[in-house]
């Protein structure tokens, strides 16, 4: 299930909400959550439910394993075999097709390549787990002692298929006790209003400009540009929205999941991009991969760009991704390599058109899964792709949707941290701006649910994550 | 202003918002349930969702659960008025309309099938020539191991429609890809129907081009490669086959209704003056237009609509017009492999409908229609068609005495076998350009191997 459904929307979480609000107390409060988060995650899977329970238990054990043998060596043996585990089972059900397909390339075997469904949200919840094993071993948290808990976390169904990617140090305290006031709740609920509206009033609209953009066989030199532009728009709508939904999601219950998305297309470098990007997956591979000690004394760039192959293969079991992954990999090496002041020293305007170049570029790596377009589009790039400069098509797309374009950039902007800044100083403003938003949020949730009659155009792109 | 009363004022606007958004919530639910739902969407020409029926298999396979969030997605009371709210009032917002065409795409142009390309002008030739070496009673007759023809992969349910459409001037057009070698693949598959059915049967093509021909704005005619030229080469590729010139027959008629606004098919007068082409090359009575009764639909909004939801071609509906044949005549529709027959009217009464449509006027394409005319010519026409087809077969029933209309995607005999049993004197293959230079024409060459 997503929740850019109207199914979701009007049955699954009211149902939710209506249950949670009537559990007294903080363990039936959380038994509402979790059976509400099995049936959420087996209306898709209903036999892979299975396999995320077993992903739990396996972590549960072996965190226990680590806490009751500190010291005696059986504690690494329980993180090594569990996070092994978890990577395996990534590795099977992500990325086996992919290896034995590989394999038969480049040896002219013929490996039979398995052609498995991936599980929705492996990647997300098998990160979780291994935080948190990794996490218990360093001693950053203690083990959980009730699987009921520990289950809670693992399925915890409003970041269980997009994210943000939780750590359990985050929630640790939530889980055993939490309360949501109203300002909590009322918070939460318009953070998921503005998420869906993200996702439904922009995102969904914007994929069709792209792939009108990107997915002909010819594409202009403009088209190139203005398609990976508008995809990369696309992306943070869709991606940002869903974390959005997560965290709204979660203030209600009276979780607290950090940020995953500052407005990172006001970055002015890449190292910044990366740091208001996805910023759950991106420290995630900073905390749990850049410091293993692998690479000795060159770990420092060994480890970086281990990190960047991590991250592009994580979007993807596809060349196009881990292209993706280093070549972001590249311009970050090369930030570390000119240095933080002298890259400060660079004019603001240069570095903003450096970054957004850099970044468009890489969305266009991200769109193309076949190597022989991603091969045309970087001809295209440069005028090459046979048509030209810009073709009628396109000439089409770019002014049957320039208000549409020219919004969600605005959009890209910190217009409501802004607006809070201003206001904040000043009660009636307060006042005016929540009362505007109340009004807002229920205009927002309408018009989404309209859109939503016409979903023709709801693409998931989470199914390969 | 204390702190206390500060604190009220905050709660209460938050616990508005909560009752604002739960009270939407719990309304939206309701109104789901309990609203009236619609069990037809017109305008798409589909049913609306089912309710889904539970089995384990479902549930497991998580096809249950799909279904059953699906019913309550597809099945919004007042679904059409919201479409249209979003048609007239929202997707206007993305953008401007551009130049003085008012001209709006929706998808790409379409792609060139590059792999194809380099592959069509081979492999089917190959296949088509060496195959059947024999005809099929010869094959048959000697034992002789014949190469089994590989069936052409098919992968467009509908390959007469595609996403690639652009609205200019109220008028929805669809854009042509091209046919890339398919045109050469198509007049071989023909050509190798000739071959087989040998000189007894008289074998006609008439592809039929698009709006997208006459009606295309010329400053964008580059969104569209040309039929024409792929229709030139299918009339010089064909082998034995009489080639039937649609396009110049339409061309002399732009400037009249033959092909619908909202709607990816031709109106019936357009086929009315590309059948009289065919009728002519025949040597077959075709019937003055005013020898019909003439029905007018109004307000008709066809298929276009439903794939680009534009708020131009709802906001002009158009009149739909179709023409009875006045004569005596049989019509007994099958199934697709010739079997449980029933009688039927040649086309459905207006009065009986929803809402007209050119499928609910001239009937679906998953059938066998035989219609036995009081044209005593003693000749026997198999047409081989696409839903272009639906509105020239009652344009015939006055030159030929026995039509069997059959479609080449639903279709489960041989064709070849087919031909000869009904003692066919003629065969017409009759489609548009998407269909004869789509993924549809393979199903020409399958229909002979079947």
């Amino acid at each position: 299930m997503v929740f850019s459904r109207l199914f979701f929307i009007y049955f699954f979480l009211p149902l939710c909400l209506l249950a949670y609000s009537l559990a007294r107390g903080i363990d039936r409060k959380n038994t509402v959550l979790i059976i509400f988060s099995l049936v959420f995650y087996a209306w898709g899977e209903p036999v892979y439910v299975l396999l995320m329970i077993l992903s739990a238990a396996v972590n549960y054990a072996a965190a226990l394993v680590i806490h009751h043998s500190r010291g005696n060596g059986r504690d690494r043996s329980a993180v090594a075999a569990a996070v092994i585990f978890d990577l395996l089972m990534l590795g099977v059900f992500k990325y086996s097709g992919f290896i034995a397909e590989n394999i038969n390339l480049l040896l002219h075997t013929s490996l039979n390549v398995p052609h498995i469904r991936l599980p929705i949200g492996i990647s997300f919840y098998t990160f979780q787990t291994i935080s948190y094993v990794i996490d218990v071993y360093w001693e950053k948290v203690d083990a959980q002692f009730s699987f009921k808990k520990f289950l809670l976390y693992v399925c915890l169904f409003p970041q269980l298929i997009a994210g943000p990617i939780v750590r359990y140090s985050d929630i640790e305290a939530e889980i055993n006790e939490r309360s949501a006031d109203l300002s909590d709740i009322s918070y939460g609920l318009n953070r998921f209003v503005l998420g869906l509206a993200k996702k439904v009033l922009i995102a969904n609209q914007l994929s069709i400009v792209a792939d009108n953009l990107l997915g002909g066989s010819g594409i202009s030199l403009m088209g190139a540009w203005l398609g990976a532009a508008v995809y990369g728009l696309q992306i943070y709508f869709d991606f940002s929205g869903y974390s959005d939904m997560a965290i709204g999601m979660g203030r209600v219950f009276g979780f607290h999941f950090n940020e995953n998305f500052r407005h990172p297309f006001v970055c002015k470098d890449i190292t910044e991009f990366w740091q208001r990007w996805h910023i759950s997956l991106s420290t995630f591979f900073r905390d749990y991969l850049l410091y293993i000690p692998i690479f000795g004394k060159r770990r420092k760039y060994g480890g970086l760009f281990l990190v960047w192959l991590c991250t592009g293969i994580w979007h993807g079991a596809s060349w196009n991704y881990i292209i993706w992954g280093l070549y972001y990999g590249l311009f970050v090496f090369m930030e570390m390599q000119i240095g933080k002041k002298r890259m400060k020293s660079i004019s603001t305007p240069i570095r903003h058109i450096y970054s957004k170049l850099v970044i468009i570029i890489g969305f266009g790596i991200f769109y193309f899964e076949d190597l022989g377009k991603l091969g045309r589009f970087f001809k295209a790039l440069i005028g090459l792709g046979g048509s030209g400069v810009i073709s009628a098509s396109d000439k089409l797309t770019f002014f049957n949707n320039v208000w549409l374009i020219i919004a969600a950039v605005a959009l890209t902007f910190p217009i409501i941290s802004t607006v809070k800044k201003y206001t904040e100083k000043n009660e009636i403003a307060v006042y005016v701006t929540s009362g505007v938003t109340v009004f807002l949020s229920a205009a927002l949730l309408v018009l989404t649910s309209i859109m939503l009659v016409d979903a023709t155009t709801n693409p998931f792109l989470y199914f390969r994550f | 202003m204390n702190d206390k009363t500060k604190r009220i004022i905050r709660n209460s606007i938050s616990l508005a918002n909560i009752i604002a958004v739960v009270w939407l919530l719990g309304t939206g639910m309701g109104y789901l349930i309990f609203g009236k739902k619609d069990k037809i969407s017109t305008e798409e020409n589909r049913t609306l969702a089912k309710f889904p029926h539970f089995t384990l298999s479902s549930y497991l396979s998580g096809e249950y659960t799909e279904a059953l969030a699906h019913y309550f997605d597809d099945n919004v009371p007042k679904r059409r008025e919201y479409k249209d709210l979003i048609a007239k009032k929202f997707i206007p917002l993305k953008g401007i309309e551009y130049g003085s065409d008012n001209i709006t795409i929706y998808g790409s142009a379409p792609e060139k099938p590059e792999e194809k390309q380099e592959s069509a002008t081979e492999a089917p030739t190959e296949e088509v020539t060496e195959a059947p070496e024999n005809t099929v009673e010869e094959a048959e007759a000697t034992e002789a191991p014949q190469p089994e023809p590989e069936p052409q992969e098919v992968n467009n349910d509908d390959g007469e429609l595609t996403n690639n459409i652009v609205v200019a001037n109220n008028r929805g057009i669809m854009l042509y890809g091209g046919g890339w070698g398919r045109e050469l693949e198509y007049a071989d598959y023909v050509s190798e129907y000739k071959r087989q059915l040998g000189d007894g049967v008289k074998v006609w093509s008439m592809v039929i081009p698009t709006a997208c021909s006459f009606y295309m704005p010329d400053k964008f005619k580059e969104l569209s490669a040309d039929e024409k030229t792929d229709l030139d080469t299918i009339r010089d590729a064909l082998v034995d086959v009489g080639s039937i010139d649609a396009y110049s027959a339409l061309a002399e008629h732009k400037d009249e209704h033959i092909y619908s606004r909202t709607d990816h098919h031709w109106q019936q007068i357009g086929a009315y003056y590309a059948g009289r082409e065919f009728a002519k090359a025949a040597g077959v009575p075709y019937p003055e237009l005013d020898t019909y009764e003439r029905v007018i639909l109004s307000g008709y909004v066809g298929t276009l609509y439903g794939y680009t939801q534009s708020a131009s071609l709802i906001d002009n509906p158009e009149d739909f017009v179709y023409y009875k044949p006045t004569t005596e005549m049989t019509v007994t529709r099958y199934n697709t492999s010739f079997g449980d027959p029933s009688v039927q009217p040649l086309l459905n009464d207006p009065i009986n409908m929803a809402s007209s449509s050119y499928y609910l006027v001239f009937g679906g394409d998953e059938a066998i229609t035989h219609v036995e005319t009081d044209c005593k010519n003693a000749r026997t026409l198999v047409i081989f068609k696409d839903s272009y087809g639906n509105a020239l077969m009652p344009l015939l029933t006055s030159s030929f005495e026995n039509i069997y209309l059959c479609d080449i995607r639903y279709f489960d005999l041989n064709a070849i076998k087919f031909i000869k049993d009904v003692g066919a004197t003629d065969v017409l293959f009759t489609m548009c350009t998407f269909s004869a230079m789509g993924d549809n024409h393979y199903c020409i060459y399958n229909n002979m191997y079947k």
